[in-house]
């Protein structure tokens, strides 16, 4: 094949950047993998550790409780936002008064900060909620759920709360390339309802899908800012993500190598997982294309 | 019988229209209208936290805008927005550009759009701990510095967007620019760019809203009290409102405030672009 | 077009106000500017934050030449470390003698002030406690003590005479006065475990007091272990749970204190540092404190009192910043203005000279005059063991209706293995 030539410009417009993005982004990224094979305290002397740092996460009972409760916690808020943002999209794709408005009401919360919504919920949560619950006699809301080991539970209303709005988005666009004559066929049919759902709306809107579950499992993965505003983590470990570890062990002298290893691991399993969720959706969305 | 077919649908989504509204009256304005009115009220109207405040009262709003030195919080704030907005739109549809359209003459380019793609999997949480460390070294640990990290931070979902919007401009676009004499950049900027246009929309807003609110960052980056953002002003004043939850939320609506109004302007353009960008890929 | 135009005049707008503002400089500030000398001090107090910027005040007041910024912010321990990592060590630390000092203090950051004249202006046993917290127990004074806590039982005078009930002196008396209270139909306790290191004070007060002495030290090399020592203290630990309020581990340190203030609650079990926040919710309520009774021997028992502020200088600092800095512990020492710092605060003075006589702490007096006081013994801790959530933990377990046998051997095996974990060397 012969060479085409490329214009120096184009290299002009690329290496740059590809080079600040090495030493900022990439750079960081390998020494990160370097720290976590020492026992670098991130300051003073340091000796090669082996793999001990990462033989050691697998016994560190804060560590293994903090990855299941981030996997737990990811994955009812991936579900969660997934099943709510689809029916809100389905609804605020009927024929309904007032359409615009609505959808820019429901969209208003992508546009919020997690960490100010938070606090606005950690108030409610904390003060109104058991107010409310003591002065109508309802036992389960009379008593502050964040000092509860169903702590997690706001902190998940907060983040489907906040995630609601994207996702419902992306699927009203899904469902807005639905050409609505299948409808009418289906209901020739007789398919009406959940039924005209599943059978020919949601497979039309499957790639609408695979981009939610890809994007906000990732997102769910790291959940940081919703547990700092709500919980810091407690009570006890009960609402600890990998990220509020790293965060809160981190920079603690003995433990930088120690939480690097953590965090490579980390990385190593988001990869692992969203190449395995691209797989999965990816194969049912081409048999439910079939 | 259409008649009658239709006047039932037209019933059934008169319920579907309340129950929406209902939602979000309770869901959605609920808790902002919750924020509002204890930021409006003093201590002692605190005893029916759901009533509305007797009097409007701005006394919370001015002694917050005081103490978290609001307007120096918000001029970083929307430095950091606009800067790495501007910044980011053409450094990183430039470089998608030259990627694209050189992937298949060159391996560079190619392996380039493979090093940026797998990079879009290394979470912040992963660089953190060394990248504080070499804050230290390059200076990084002000506002220049978080901004110059979120523009390169960026470049990774921001070219994986971009290059495949350019794909489907069709290169015969480029080669008749090129015959009438035009540079590479100047196809670029004078073709290429303008085509982006809903896609830089949708990068626009994806980044905007990223520093806007971005928690994490500044956090670990950003100590000195006169380079914090919003968002960490709030975190580091928590101790000091106290129980004082008047003065508290008012701080959090001022937070609030400058994106409501931007939203309220600009809300058809804003969804349009989110969608634009998720959905074509 | 014309839009263009007004995003042009934005972003040029934007542009200057971030120039103004300073983007420009380095965070790292300079170390003088219009020919002040520049000092930030760093305080992991926010209780004390009024206080101290009262005093800075006073001494930009005194001195021209030197302009100071108070940085006090929540999870300051956190911070302070993330500081250390990026090497922007503020210029002066006003800290607690605990594990985030040893930690500053090994890394090698700390300005020696031994020699600065200041060692002789306080007290000898609370200069011990910072040596004692110093690398090998190095004996030199990176830090100087300056205010130092108490921490204990406070108790509502007012809701003990309307019960009838008087200041207990023996673990015995105290869980009679709890029982007393709650049937008189007051609430004995007001925790505030929704922040977890509220859960460390109890603790504190018994960790000294009922295990064997040597227990830190035999516990670093290996020697005990928590679960063999620790039941009694657990087994205590959670019977004042049993007496606290409905839904104490909801409730936050901020709301529990103004709860307590309004007299929703006999007792709290914090330090000294609580007393100005109760302040702030009631001016005039009528509390009085007096010393943890761990045990039955009412001779034993102590009041846990530990250094709550040091004074410590950066010695990454430029030479001017580091005179001035030693010129403002100076300014703090002279005696008018720590008497004024432990008067608004309610803490005692490490400052030869300086007492503390308000009412809210008078039940202390005699017992630390006494000597009956013990350190912290969380500050010799390894740093990154988080005590405070595996107690936070415990509190759960305890909400959750687990059995007091169970609870007490699996909070003791958690401590151990956390305390080994935290070790990783």
């Amino acid at each position: 094949m012969k060479k085409e030539k490329v214009s120096k410009a184009f290299y002009l417009m690329t290496i740059p950047m590809a080079i600040l993005f090495f030493i900022f982004h990439t750079y960081p990224f390998i020494k990160g993998v370097f720290y976590s094979f020492t026992d670098w305290k991130g300051y003073g002397d340091w000796n090669f550790v082996n793999l001990r740092n990462y033989l050691h996460i697998f016994k560190d009972k804060n560590v293994i409780s903090s990855y299941l409760f981030t996997f737990k916690f990811a994955l009812a808020a991936t579900i969660g936002v997934n099943i709510l943002s689809m029916i809100l999209a389905c609804a605020l794709n009927a024929k309904i008064r007032c359409k615009n408005f609505l959808k820019a009401v429901y969209f208003l919360p992508y546009m919020l900060g997690v960490l100010i919504i938070g606090y606005i919920f950690k108030y409610i949560f904390s003060n109104i909620i058991p107010m409310v619950g003591s002065s109508l006699g309802i036992e389960a809301l009379s008593n502050n759920l964040l000092g509860t080991d169903s702590a997690w539970i706001p902190v998940l209303i907060v983040t489907i709360w906040q995630g609601l709005a994207f996702n419902t988005l992306i699927y009203l666009a899904g469902l807005q390339t639905v050409d609505t004559s299948l409808y009418e066929a289906a209901s020739l049919d007789g398919a009406t309802g959940l039924k005209r759902f599943l059978k020919i709306t949601f497979p039309l809107i499957a790639p609408f899908f695979t981009i939610n579950m890809v994007l906000s499992g990732k997102n769910y993965l790291m959940a940081f800012d919703q547990m700092m505003a709500m919980t810091n983590g407690g009570p006890g470990t009960a609402t600890t993500t990998i990220s509020v570890l790293i965060y809160k062990k981190g920079f603690t002298g003995g433990q930088f190598a120690y939480q690097s290893a953590n965090a490579v691991l980390l990385f190593l399993i988001i990869i692992f997982i969203s190449v395995l969720q691209l797989k999965v959706l990816e194969k049912r969305e081409e048999r439910v294309g079939e | 019988m259409m008649g009658v077919k239709n006047a039932s649908r037209q019933k059934k989504n008169n319920i579907v229209t309340i129950i929406l509204f209902f939602f979000a009256a309770l869901v959605i304005v609920g808790p902002l209208y919750l924020a509002i009115i204890i930021a409006l009220k003093t201590p002692d109207q605190m005893s029916n936290i759901l009533a509305l405040p007797n009097s409007l009262n701005f006394d919370n709003f001015v002694k917050a805008w005081e103490m978290t030195d609001y307007p120096r919080k918000f001029g970083n704030t929307l430095f950091i927005t606009v800067v790495n907005l501007v910044f980011t739109i053409f450094t990183n549809s430039a470089a998608a550009y030259a990627i694209e359209r050189n992937r298949k003459k060159r391996k560079i380019f190619n392996a380039l759009y493979y090093y940026f793609i797998s990079a879009m999997f290394i979470p912040f949480n992963v660089l953190m701990l060394p990248l504080v460390k070499q804050a230290d070294v390059f200076n990084l640990d002000n506002i220049l510095g978080i901004t110059f990290l979120y523009i390169v931070f960026g470049l990774p979902m921001n070219t994986f967007l971009y290059t495949g919007f350019i794909k489907s401009i069709p290169v015969a676009l480029d080669e008749a620019a090129k015959i009438d004499g035009a540079s590479p950049i100047q196809v670029f900027r004078y073709i290429i760019f303008p085509t982006l246009k809903p896609m830089t929309a949708t990068v626009a807003i994806l980044s905007s809203m990223w520093t806007w609110n971005d928690f994490l960052m500044p956090l670990v980056l950003l100590s000195d009290k006169k380079h914090q953002t919003l968002q960490l002003a709030q975190y580091v004043f928590q101790g000091q409102f106290n129980t004082q939850y008047n003065l508290a939320f008012a701080s959090y609506l001022l937070v609030l405030l400058p994106v409501l109004i931007f939203y309220i302007i600009c809300q058809k353009w804003i969804m349009s672009g989110v969608v634009a960008g998720s959905v074509k890929q | 077009m014309n839009m263009k135009k007004v995003i042009a005049v934005i972003m040029a707008g934007v542009m200057t106000a971030g120039f103004v503002t300073g983007c420009g400089q380095s965070s790292k500030s300079k170390s003088t500017k219009d020919g002040k000398v520049q000092l930030e001090i760093f305080s992991t107090k926010p209780e004390s934050a009024k206080t101290l910027q009262g005093l800075i005040d006073k001494f930009m007041k005194e001195h021209q030449d030197i302009s100071i910024s108070l940085t006090s912010q929540a999870d300051a321990g956190t911070i302070l470390k993330t500081r250390l990592t990026k090497n922007d060590i503020p210029d002066i630390i006003a800290m607690g003698g605990d594990a985030t000092y040893t930690e500053l203090q090994s890394a090698g950051v700390l300005l020696d002030l031994s020699d600065s004249g200041f060692t002789e202006k306080v007290q000898e046993s609370y200069l011990q406690m910072v040596y004692d917290v110093n690398k090998d127990e190095e004996k030199k004074a990176y830090g100087i003590p300056y205010a130092t806590n108490a921490s204990g039982v406070i108790y509502n005078k007012d809701i003990f005479e309307e019960a009838g009930v008087k200041v207990p002196k023996t673990w015995t008396e105290f869980m009679e006065v709890c029982e007393k209270l709650k049937a008189a139909g007051y609430t004995p306790f007001e925790l505030t475990y929704a922040d977890a290191w509220c859960g460390l004070p109890a603790w504190n007060s018994m960790a000294t007091v009922i295990p064997e002495k040597g227990f830190t030290d035999a516990r670093k090399k290996g020697e005990t272990t928590f679960a063999d020592t620790h039941k009694e203290v657990m087994e205590k630990y959670l019977k004042i749970l049993n007496y606290a309020q409905e839904g104490f581990l909801g409730t936050t340190y901020n709301d529990g204190n103004a709860a307590f203030a309004k007299g929703n609650a006999a007792m709290s079990i914090q330090g000294n540092w609580a007393i100005s926040e109760y302040i702030k919710t009631n001016k005039d309520i009528n509390i009085d404190m007096f010393a943890f009774p761990s045990t039955d021997k009412a001779d034993s028992n102590t009041v846990t009192s530990g250094v709550d502020v040091l004074m410590a200088v950066s010695n990454q600092a430029s030479e001017e910043q580091q005179e001035a800095g030693k010129k403002f512990i100076e300014f703090m020492l002279a005696q008018e203005n720590a008497k004024q710092y432990i008067e608004e605060q309610f803490a005692f003075s490490a400052v030869k000279g300086v007492e503390q006589d308000n009412e809210t702490v008078a039940g202390l007096k005699k017992d630390i005059a006494e000597g009956r006081v013990s350190n912290f013994p969380d500050h010799y801790y390894p740093s990154g063991y988080d005590l405070a959530a595996i107690l936070q933990e415990c509190a759960l377990n305890f909400t959750n209706g687990m059995s007091e046998q169970e609870n007490i051997a699996a909070t003791l095996k958690l401590c151990d293995e956390q305390y080994d974990a935290a070790n990783v060397e």
